[in-house]
C-alpha cells in the first residue's frame, strides 16, 4: 500500500491540547469556547465580536425581525457563533485566521442575501420596485447567466442558499421538519433530502415570495429535479412568477454539447431581460470574467500549497469558500477579490513558517464524494483526532481553465460557450455527472498530485450517481495501494445517521485496518449528537 | 483642563476594561449560545402555531 512520510510538528501547540473536554452531552452547545493561547483567544474573540456585529446589524432592521418571526429556518441563525466554532477546532495561527477571514466572509454574504430576500418578499418588505429587479435562482446552480447584469440593477437571489443550505450547517435539526412536511405529501424517504427538504419548504409556503421571474437548473439527479418541478408549480401557478429551465448537458466532458449548452445560456439570459426589463452589458460581464480568473488563480495556488507537506487552506471552510465564490458569486461581486487575495496571502506566509495544526500528520487524505452538511466541520476532527490531513474535497476540484476576459467581438460568442461551460461544470456536476472520468479517473490523478495515501469517500446513502461505481472505486484503490475509506451518512437528516455514527465509521477503520491509536484520545466520542 | 481630559480617558479606560471583561466572559464561557439554546423550544411553539397554507 501507498504510505506518505509521517511528519511530527516541532512546535506545540499554544493553549489547551485537548479540545475534547469542551463538549457535553448535557447541553446542546459546547460547555465554553476553546483556550487558543492568549493571540489566539484574543482573535478568536474579536472575530466573535465582529460576528455579533454582522448578526445586530441585520437585527436592527424591522422587516428582518418581521421575518424571523415569519420563518421556521431563521432559528438557524440564531446558533452562527456555535456553527462558526465547529470550524475552528484545534486551529490555531494562520489556519484560524483563514478560516476566519474566508467564513465570516460567507455569513456576511449569507445575512445580505436574507436581508434581501425579506425587502422583496410580499409577507415581510414587500418592496416591488425592488422585487421586480430580482431574479431567483435555483441553490445548486450556477449564476453565470447574470454576469452581465449589473448588480445594482438586477439582483440574483439564491434564495434556498440561506434557507435551507447553510442553515443546515448552523442547526442539524433544522431541516428535518421540511423532510417531515414532504413525505406527508407522499414524496418518498430515500430521495436525496436537500432538493426533498427544499420541496418541503415550498410544500410548507416557507419560501420568501419575491422577484419578477425565476430560473432553475436540472442540477444534478432525479432528486434536485423532482424538488424543481413542485417549487417551480407553485411559482408559477400560485405566485405568477415565471420560472426558466436552463437545461445543462450532463455529459459535459463531450465537445458536441458545448454548443447546445451556450445556446440555454443565451435563452436564460434573454429571459432575464425580458422579465425585469434590463439589457445585459458586456463591461459588466468582463469584469466580471477578470474576477472569475482572478479566483481560479487563487484556488490552483491553495491546490498547490496544499500539495507539499504543509496545507494551509483546507476543511469545510475551503468548501464552502470556493462553493460560494465560484456558484454564487461567479466573478459578480468585487469584494471576493480582496478575500481571495488576502487568503492566498495568509496561506502562503503559513506556508513559508512551515505550519502545522495537529500534533502529527500521519496520512495525506482526498475527499470524495459529497459531504453531509450537519457534520460538515469533521474534516477538522479527522486531522485532530487522527491526523488524516484532508488536502482537498471533491467539491472544491473545480474549473482551472481560464475564460476569455477582453471584449471583442469573437470574444462575445466565447463567452457564451464560457459561461455553459463554468454552468455545465459547477460543483455538483463536475464530477457526479459526465462519466467515468471525471468521477473515477480524476481521483487519482489528484492522488498522485497531491501525494495522498488516503480517500475518505462520503458514501451519500440517498445519492444513487455515486453510490453505483461503489465496486469500480474499490477494485481501483486496491490495484493502486490506496487506501479507501467510505464513510456513510444522508446529507442532511441526522436521524439516519447521527454525528458519532459518522465518525465511528472512520474510528473503526483507523483502529482495524490502519491499527493506529487517536492522536488525540479525547476526541474519538464526542458527545454532540443532540447538539446544534 | 488637564484633570478633565484625565478623568474622561480614565472613564474610558474603565469603560473599555468593563466591556472587554463582560464580553470576554459571554464569549469564554459560551454564554451567548447556552443563552439562545434554552430560548430555542419557545421558537419551535411559536412556529408551531404558525398557519400555513400547505400545497403541492
Amino acid at each position: 500500500m501507498k504510505t506518505v512520510e509521517k511528519i511530527v510538528n516541532p512546535v506545540r501547540r499554544a493553549g489547551e491540547q485537548s479540545p475534547g473536554k469542551i463538549y457535553s452531552d448535557k447541553l446542546k452547545v459546547r460547555r465554553r469556547r476553546e483556550w487558543r493561547g492568549v493571540k489566539d483567544t484574543f482573535y478568536d474573540y474579536t472575530r466573535w465580536l465582529y460576528l455579533l456585529s454582522v448578526l445586530g446589524r441585520f437585527i436592527i432592521v424591522p422587516r428582518n425581525v418581521k421575518g424571523f418571526f415569519r420563518y421556521r429556518w431563521m432559528m438557524s441563525y440564531l446558533f452562527v457563533p456555535h456553527g462558526m466554532d465547529k470550524f475552528t477546532i484545534g486551529l490555531r495561527d494562520e489556519a484560524l485566521r483563514i478560516a476566519h477571514t474566508s467564513f465570516n466572509f460567507v455569513i456576511a454574504d449569507v445575512t445580505k442575501a436574507i436581508g434581501n430576500c425579506f425587502r422583496g418578499d410580499r409577507r415581510v418588505g414587500n418592496d416591488k420596485a425592488y422585487s421586480d429587479k430580482c431574479v431567483i435562482t435555483d441553490e445548486n446552480s450556477m449564476v453565470t447567466f447574470m454576469m452581465g447584469f449589473d448588480t445594482d440593477k438586477v439582483h440574483t437571489i439564491l434564495r434556498e442558499v440561506p434557507t435551507m443550505f447553510a442553515s443546515n450547517i448552523f442547526h442539524q435539526f433544522n431541516v428535518e421538519h421540511y423532510l417531515d412536511i414532504a413525505q406527508q405529501y407522499g414524496i418518498p424517504g430515500d430521495v436525496c433530502p436537500m432538493p426533498e427538504a427544499e420541496a418541503g419548504i415550498s410544500i410548507d409556503d416557507d419560501f420568501c415570495v419575491l422577484g419578477s421571474c425565476a430560473v432553475q437548473n436540472n442540477t444534478t439527479c432525479d432528486g434536485s429535479l423532482m424538488g424543481n418541478g413542485i417549487i417551480a408549480k407553485r411559482l408559477e401557478r400560485e405566485y405568477g412568477i415565471p420560472t426558466y429551465q436552463l437545461a445543462t448537458p450532463l455529459r459535459h466532458k463531450e465537445p458536441d454539447v458545448l454548443e447546445y449548452a451556450a445556446e440555454e445560456i443565451k435563452k436564460a439570459i434573454r429571459f432575464v431581460e425580458e422579465h425585469t426589463g434590463e439589457k445585459w452589458d458586456w463591461d459588466v460581464y468582463f469584469a466580471a470574467a477578470k474576477r472569475v480568473n482572478y479566483a481560479t488563480k487563487c484556488r490552483i495556488a491553495q491546490m498547490e500549497i496544499n500539495s507539499t507537506p504543509y496545507p494551509q487552506f483546507f476543511g469545510a471552510a475551503f468548501s464552502l469558500y470556493n462553493d460560494t465564490n465560484y456558484m454564487g458569486n461567479s466573478g459578480r461581486m468585487p469584494e471576493f477579490v480582496d478575500i481571495d487575495r488576502k487568503l492566498l496571502e495568509l496561506a502562503e506566509k503559513g506556508y513559508k513558517e512551515k505550519r502545522m495544526y495537529a500534533k502529527e500528520y500521519r496520512h495525506r487524505c482526498i475527499i470524495w464524494g459529497v459531504q453531509p452538511q450537519y457534520v460538515i466541520d469533521q474534516l477538522y476532527w479527522l486531522l485532530q483526532c487522527w491526523g488524516v490531513v484532508p488536502l482537498t474535497d471533491m467539491l472544491s476540484v473545480i474549473n482551472t481553465d481560464m475564460i476569455a476576459e477582453e471584449d471583442t467581438p469573437e470574444n462575445r460568442e466565447q463567452a457564451y460557450r464560457d459561461m455553459a461551460m463554468l454552468n455545465m461544470e459547477m460543483i455538483m456536476r463536475n464530477h457526479t455527472h459526465g462519466g467515468f472520468k471525471v468521477l473515477v479517473d480524476d481521483l487519482w490523478e489528484l492522488c498522485e498530485k497531491m501525494n495522498a495515501d488516503i480517500v475518505m469517500m462520503w458514501e451519500h446513502m440517498s445519492c444513487k450517481a455515486l453510490t453505483g461505481m461503489h465496486g469500480q472505486f474499490e477494485e481501483q484503490a486496491r490495484e493502486r495501494g490506496i487506501h479507501i475509506m467510505w464513510v456513510s451518512h444522508d446529507l442532511c437528516d441526522p436521524r439516519v445517521f447521527t454525528r458519532q455514527a459518522i465518525r465511528d465509521q472512520v474510528n473503526n477503520y483507523m483502529r482495524t485496518v490502519m491499527r493506529e491509536e487517536p492522536l488525540d484520545p479525547s476526541l474519538e466520542i464526542i458527545p454532540d449528537n443532540e447538539a446544534y | 483642563m488637564k484633570s478633565k481630559v484625565l478623568s474622561v480617558l480614565v472613564k474610558l479606560v474603565i469603560a473599555v476594561l468593563a466591556f472587554f471583561v463582560v464580553t470576554f466572559t459571554v464569549y469564554f464561557f459560551n454564554l451567548d449560545m447556552k443563552a439562545t439554546a434554552l430560548l430555542e423550544p419557545f421558537f419551535e411553539k411559536w412556529y408551531d402555531g404558525l398557519e400555513r397554507k400547505q400545497y403541492i
